[in-house]
């Protein structure tokens, strides 16, 4: 792997991150009385969007030159990622069991992808 | 286990339940893969020369079914982010990654090696491991 398709798998991930986290804010924020229409939830749904989506495409070229099972390792750290994201960011309370299966998760996606 | 653990406004119940429609999003995303490559398996002898762009897909009505499941996931997993934190969410939405080798498994005929079962093992654990607590909460409800 190139240090440039490293990067690329860098950037997916945070995108992937990034965007659960800010859609999660999004669907939190449309429970005032605004509902939908409050700017809380347009600007962080409308991010969200725009980042699933870059991570989708980087994710296409990334496969386009490497194997399923190269990438797919990768997207299996995104569990473990995104459930830390959520308790920093979104101030989730974490239990050992959600992060002992979470890690299980992890490594059993990794296993799933090789071939 | 704390008072506030699933920290989110009450849940709706019946067909409104968000647990409902996590295992939906979950349903809808292992149907798409499934169709998905059925589609693509129907029409990859149609272009070589567009084929690495996914579009002589589209000839697939598989595919275009795909489509709807793909937009009937996002509407459900939105939906469920309402309700549920997205660190209990997010692991629990994984078992896709034993529902679609399954089903390859069991509809289109795929070979699964030792390795993968290994896997699929290893994400049923891990499910198991994140839904008990929950599921005790819901109980305790």
């Amino acid at each position: 792997m190139t240090a440039v398709a490293l990067v690329i798998v860098l950037v997916a991930l945070f995108a992937a991150v990034a965007g659960q986290v800010l859609l999660k804010k999004a669907m939190e924020s449309s429970h005032s009385a605004a509902g939908f229409r409050s700017r809380a939830v347009i600007v962080p749904f409308a991010i969200g969007i725009a980042l699933m989506t870059l991570q989708f495409f980087l994710n296409l070229g990334l496969l386009q030159r490497y194997d399923l099972s190269f990438i797919y390792p990768f997207q299996g750290l995104s569990v473990i990622i995104i459930t830390f994201a959520a308790a920093i960011t979104l101030r989730e309370k974490l239990t050992f069991q959600v992060i002992a299966g979470s890690v299980l998760i992890s490594v059993g996606v990794a296993l799933v992808s090789f071939t | 286990m704390p008072a506030n653990f699933m920290a989110t406004p009450t849940n709706p119940t019946g067909l409104k339940n968000p647990w409902v429609h996590l295992g939906l999003s979950i349903a809808c995303v292992t149907i798409y893969e499934l169709l998905l490559k059925r589609g693509a398996a129907d029409t990859a002898h149609l272009s070589e020369r567009w084929g690495w762009t996914g579009i002589p897909g589209l000839a697939s009505v598989h595919v275009w079914i795909a489509i709807i499941f793909v937009i009937l996931s996002l509407i459900t997993w939105l939906y469920v982010l309402r309700y549920i934190p997205l660190s209990i969410a997010f692991p629990i939405s994984q078992a896709v990654h034993v529902l679609v080798p399954l089903g390859s498994w069991l509809v289109l005929g795929e070979n699964i090696i030792g390795l993968r079962w290994a896997g699929i093992a290893l994400v049923s654990l891990g499910l198991l491991v994140v839904a008990k607590p929950v599921a005790r909460f819901e109980e305790e409800l």
